[in-house]
């Protein structure tokens, strides 16, 4: 509610509130919210932000505080293998996850699905679109399909979201399977001083300049220099 | 610009070749590429050494390239250009059906076959040469040639964006069908000529040129602005395994073999890291079996769009489909594009650098390096991996065989003209490899590779290993002499000489297995059924044979069957002979003991079994019949139900409870329930075998209906593997680290989807359930992608879809939509959308919303249109959108909506009927998809034939898109039909 009178105010003097720019910025407010609260999240172990407390009711938190099956989570002693001289564990709640709770899972989802909605929906209204029925165009607008010259391309590279969601397992993974981004933002800074170089390798060449030496020492024909023309002769050699 | 250079090699293998000459080197030069205009300019030069005297008429294959000049031995030669198969039926107007253009396609075929001597060029040798010929000297030809747009060989991917050529990843690669190297340059276009090769191609210099052979140096032309690639092939190869691939590709040097490098098109070079990841564990694995180093000195591999095939081996390279590429978050693309590495690279040792002597070895070749392949999948995912696989090859080829007749590994062409083909009505001649059926030479090579494990089964691993060393060592020290010591035909391989090779080795007579499986088509069909004999406590078993339908064969010979008793399980080898059909095969255990003992099975595990369900007076817990595949067959066999749920429960073997599977979906017990689902739950148990349970479970309880106690089926199951301790309808999230649980997670919903109630609607739980598991996906903490996933569970809404009650035929408006469908029509809008903004890997998710919206529209519940899909069968989109896109579009002309009118149609569809139900669904396919365009004012999708050949390019094969198009052409003649617009 807040959302809706916070953006349609300000654009009501100039128009009627249109719905698709409502849409959209309601979307960004909630992606914003959700950043937010991920924030939150890891900081206090916490999931009260503005948008999950909104629409509970408040009054039965007490209840909740005191319910029976309430886990209660006690300080850590060290176990007896570890020495007494060592230092005390932290306090729980920064590195104990509190109990998920469905309605927050619940939240979080149909909050996901607004989002989502939300964004396509304001995409759907600013774009062209196609329609499953003739009645009624604006039922289920569907983005419509653009061919694109090179279609492979985003089949299949991974998203940006998908980059950041592996970075993130990553990180807490330890795993050191990072160098996709990496490279490819290598590549792209490669290519112009490749070109001028007049390597043998094609633009976007794949030489990173940090590795060239490394990958110099790598016998390999098509990492070699390309031999500039000496006349006809020379070519001929080759032929017999 | 590319130039070759071919040393022709024409043995005097073959006595018909009168006119034949030798070819011992071979220079081409493609000194001009241009994308714009698809064109390509260059010459070659043969090295020709005559075997005969007079050598006055040089013939050489070459397809639609235009030739400008002939130079022998630096004089001109007149020349003539003819190729049949582009008129195939010239003006003949009173035979218009399809026999008649078969047998007229493979006369054109034949005319210009390489291994009879002929080809499309004919060249005159000056007559001041033919004092040279009558001494045998060399004699070098030079043609000078140009291709314009070719319409096959080559293929150029021209993305339509601004840029430079390379800016754009424009691309060209070669392709074909066997032996099509003569579309692109004029050559001796057969397996059995080989030569070595240098080849020159300058190329744009943002451009790389890949190429057989090494690449010796490349160097810049005087402005600078092009290179020339130099490569040089030493080994002798046949112009068939020449390619060449030209664009701006990323460079990869393989990081464990340096002699390897990998090509990709710009950006994708971290996807082409993670999957080059592990080739060097195929090479060491086939090095390690074959003792033998891999035969060339190096090794490229190259991905390009718009691939024809997904995977084509040519000498010392690959050429990939880019869509085989892929990142390390992606679990089911993963084993695919090992599989087709592995299957690349089997081709390079047999195929490559091995070819065949003539096109009916060819079984030979596919044959091993099918069967080595099949080695590498043992050992890199498993025995029950590899069991699974040879029984789904051996399924394929008994299925097709059955229903189409048979496959012949062998043909002589001895006799008569078509006495070898076992089936004419059904597809064109076998006898040449353009001529043949796609689908056919598919079979071809399925059936190749089990006969050699036959073989293999009949003189050991070890020995067929020995064969294939032999082979390879004797090619190798032949592939280093010079053309004259003779020794090149060693590169060759024939059926005889592989046969003597395994008599050599083996010391075994392997003659009645070919025999029966090489020298002639079909397989075996098997009933059996069996009676417990009290008295005598013997096993009555019956085994009859069917062997006069199509496509199959009489078997005679050993048959091995396993029987599983209460004291263990034995083998038994029983004689199928001419007229016996019943066996006796003594039991080991008197009937129950009351004791309670463990049951021995055959890996030697001993177990506990519930016996409580077995006939009280026979020992007997399951038969199998020959349980090693050790014969071509199918097998239906009969036994009690019990005997199918403890074979389930209790063989080890992932092919005997796939069979109990199959075999339980007709017997609808509470008990054949408990075993499914036991199957389910045990995770020891092969995830495939798990998946195939998981549909039979859904049948089962559908046929179950009015008896069934509890959730739905699989349900709880599901819960308790997949959903959250606390709130069981909200699934945890995605963690697919297993990926046994992963492939379960993903197919459940789907088998669930299937489930339906009295009403014959899906339980509104189980949609429900389905419409949670969407709803709580949350993939955020998860390594891998989830798009599969996705893709399925969009797949599961598709399959709780039931024809929607439709009251006085009412138009379908949103008003009465119904409320279930309601929900799903939102997730697939939904999930339609955000695939715009963050497309999934290969537009899985993309690719279901369209065949669930398919569905909608099917089941009456949406309106039947066809034009969302018309804009996802563009080019433009991912091919396998377009062809998801276009499935829509057919199964929308098969509806009711669709009525054929014009006359056109009446009688291209009689003709078609004449080509018997294989060919038929693909021409039918296509036809339907012209007729459409051409109904429709084929204002979305161009009405040139050709681009609708280039959609189905992943779908038809090249040979049939080929036949297909002289087909058509054909009728074309006949009735002017003016919308077939295509090379003339």
């Amino acid at each position: 509610k807040y959302l809706k009178s916070g953006v349609s105010n300000p654009l009501q003097p100039q128009s009627n509130t249109p719905e698709p720019a409502n849409q959209g910025v309601q979307g960004y407010l909630i992606i914003t919210d959700r950043c937010v609260g991920a924030g939150l999240e890891l900081k206090s172990a916490g999931w009260f932000t503005f948008s999950t407390i909104a629409g509970f009711n408040v009054d039965t938190l007490p209840v909740y505080a005191k319910r029976s099956q309430r886990m209660v989570i006690t300080k850590c002693t060290h176990p007896t293998y570890i020495p007494s001289h060592f230092p005390e564990f932290p306090d729980p709640h920064t590195y104990i996850k509190t109990p998920v709770k469905c309605m927050f899972l619940m939240l979080a989802a149909s909050q996901r699905r607004d989002v989502e909605r939300a964004l396509t929906r304001f995409m759907a209204k600013t774009g062209e679109t196609e329609s499953l029925f003739k009645d009624d165009i604006s039922a289920f607008p569907l983005i419509a399909a653009k061919p694109s010259a090179i279609p492979y391309l985003s089949a299949l590279l991974p998203s940006e979201l998908e980059l950041q969601t592996l970075e993130e397992t990553d990180s807490s993974e330890q795993d050191d399977q990072t160098d996709t981004e990496n490279n490819s933002s290598n590549v792209s800074q490669d290519d112009q001083s490749a070109d001028k170089e007049n390597v043998v390798l094609p633009p976007g060449g794949v030489v990173p300049t940090g590795k060239a030496n490394e990958e110099n020492m790598i016998d390999n024909p098509y990492l070699r220099l390309v031999k500039k023309h000496k006349g006809r002769r020379k070519k001929l050699k080759f032929i017999y | 610009m590319l130039s070759y250079k071919q040393n022709p090699d024409p043995s005097g293998l073959h006595s018909r070749r009168m006119n034949r000459k030798k070819d011992k080197g071979f220079e081409i030069c493609i000194n001009n590429i241009n994308f714009q205009r698809k064109s390509v300019i260059g010459y070659v030069e043969l090295t020709i050494f005559p075997t005969v005297m007079n050598l006055n008429r040089i013939k050489l294959n070459s397809k639609q390239c235009r030739i400008y000049r002939v130079r022998v031995n630096d004089l001109e030669a007149p020349f003539i250009y003819n190729d049949p198969t582009l008129e195939v039926c010239h003006h003949e107007s009173k035979q218009r059906n399809l026999n008649y253009f078969s047998s007229a396609y493979t006369a054109a075929v034949s005319a210009v076959d390489p291994d009879a001597g002929n080809g499309e060029l004919s060249i005159k040798v000056p007559s001041e040469l033919w004092k040279q010929g009558d001494e045998m000297k060399v004699m070098k030809v030079y043609i000078e040639f140009s291709l314009d747009q070719p319409k096959g060989g080559l293929h150029f991917v021209v993305p339509d964006v601004d840029g430079s050529m390379a800016e754009r990843a424009a691309h060209v690669f070669s392709f074909g069908n066997q032996n099509s190297t003569r579309f692109w340059f004029p050559c001796v276009d057969s397996y059995s000529e080989l030569c070595t090769w240098k080849l020159e191609f300058t190329v744009d210099a943002s451009m790389v040129a890949v190429s057989c052979g090494d690449l010796v140096e490349t160097v810049y032309t005087h402005d600078m602005r092009k290179k020339t690639f130099h490569y040089m092939l030493p080994i002798p190869t046949a112009a068939p395994n020449i390619s060449l691939a030209v664009g701006p590709f990323e460079i990869l040097v393989d990081p464990y073999m340096h002699e390897v490098t990998h090509f990709c098109l710009p950006q994708l070079l971290p996807l082409l890291k993670q999957t080059m990841s592990y080739l060097h564990e195929i090479f060491e694995f086939y090095e390690e079996i074959l003792t033998c180093r891999y035969p060339y000195s190096c090794f490229k591999t190259v991905f390009v769009d718009e691939a024809y095939v997904q995977v084509s081996s040519y000498a010392s390279m690959s050429i990939f489909s880019t869509n085989l590429l892929h990142s390390g978050m992606i679990i089911d693309q993963t084993p695919v594009t090992r599989r087709c590495l592995a299957q690349a690279l089997a081709q390079q040792f047999f195929g490559c650098f091995i070819s065949r002597m003539s096109w009916s070895d060819e079984w030979v070749l596919k044959g091993i390096s099918g069967y080595i392949y099949g080695l590498y999948l043992k050992k890199t995912f498993g025995v029950n991996e590899y069991r699974h696989w040879i029984k789904e090859e051996l399924d394929k080829i008994v299925e097709y065989e059955l229903k189409m007749g048979g496959v012949l590994l062998h043909p002589t062409f001895s006799g008569g003209k078509e006495k070898d083909n076992p089936t004419p009505h059904l597809h064109f001649s076998i006898r040449h490899p353009h001529t043949l059926s796609w689908e056919y030479y598919k079979m071809f090579q399925c059936k190749a590779h089990l006969v050699m494990r036959l073989i293999e089964n009949r003189i050991s691993m070890e020995f067929m290993l020995q064969v294939f060393n032999k082979l390879l060592s004797l090619a190798s020290t032949a592939s280093s002499q010079k053309y004259q010591s003779h020794m090149w035909s060693q590169m060759l391989v024939s059926t005889s000489g592989f046969l003597k090779s395994i008599s050599n080795v083996s010391g075994k007579d392997i003659g009645p297995l070919i025999k029966q499986w090489v020298d002639q088509s079909g397989v075996v069909k098997f009933f059996g059924s069996f009676a417990f004999n009290r008295k005598r406590n013997v096993l009555e078993l019956e085994i009859r044979q069917d062997y006069t339908s199509s496509g199959t064969q009489k078997y005679v010979g050993p048959i091995k069957v396993t029987v599983q008793e209460l004291d263990g399980s034995f083998n038994h080898t029983l004689q199928i002979e001419e007229n016996s059909l019943k066996h006796d095969i003594p039991c080991h255990s008197k009937s129950r003991r009351n004791k309670k003992k463990k049951i021995p099975l055959m890996n030697g595990e001993e177990v506990d079994m519930d016996l409580s369900a077995m006939d009280a007076d026979s020992p007997l817990l399951w038969i199998r019949i020959d349980p090693d595949m050790s014969i071509l067959r199918k097998v239906e066999f009969e036994q009690a139900d019990f005997m199918w749920q403890y074979q389930l429960r209790f063989e080890r073997d992932v092919v005997a409870q796939e069979e109990a599977i199959s075999a339980l979906e007709i017997f609808p017990t509470p008990a054949s329930r408990l075993a499914l689902t036991d199957i389910l739950e045990q995770d020891q148990c092969f995830y495939k075998v798990r998946i195939q349970a998981c549909f039979c479970l859904a049948k089962i309880a559908n046929s179950m209906m009015s008896t069934w106690t509890g959730p739905p089926a699989m349900k709880s199951l599901f819960t308790r593997m997949f959903c959250c301790k606390s709130c069981p309808n909200i699934v945890k999230t995605n963690n697919f680290i297993n990926f046994q649980s992963y492939f379960l997670q993903k197919t459940m919903p789907v088998a669930m989807a299937l489930l339906r109630d009295v009403q014959n609607l899906c339980p509104k739980e189980v949609l429900n359930f389905i419409l949670d598991l969407i709803k709580y996906n949350d993939n955020r903490k998860n390594k891998f992608s989830d798009n599969y996933y996705r893709a399925e569970l969009i797949d599961a809404l598709t399959n709780s879809l039931t024809p929607a009650i439709s009251i006085n035929n009412e138009v379908r408006t949103v008003d009465n939509l119904n409320t279930d469908v309601r929900l799903i029509l939102e997730e697939i809008t939904r999930f339609l959308n955000m695939e715009k903004l963050l497309p999934s890997y290969r537009n899985t998710i993309t690719v279901s919303c369209l065949r669930a919206i398919r569905m909608l529209q099917k089941n009456g519940h949406i309106p039947s249109d066809p034009s969302l899909f018309k804009s996802y069968a563009q080019y433009g989109h991912f091919v396998d959108v377009r062809i998801a896109a276009l499935e829509a579009v057919i199964d929308y002309t098969r509806g009711t909506h669709f009525v054929l009118t014009t006359n056109f149609l009446c009688l291209s569809f009689s003709m078609l009927g004449k080509l018997g139900p294989f060919s038929w669904s693909g021409i039918f396919f296509i036809f339907q998809l012209v007729c459409l365009l051409q109904r429709l004012g084929h204002n979305t999708i161009s009405p040139n034939l050709m681009l609708i050949f280039s959609i189905y390019r992943e779908v038809l094969h090249p040979s049939y898109v080929q036949k297909l198009f002289s087909f058509i052409i054909f009728i074309k003649e006949r009735y002017s039909f003016t919308i077939l617009t295509g090379k003339s």
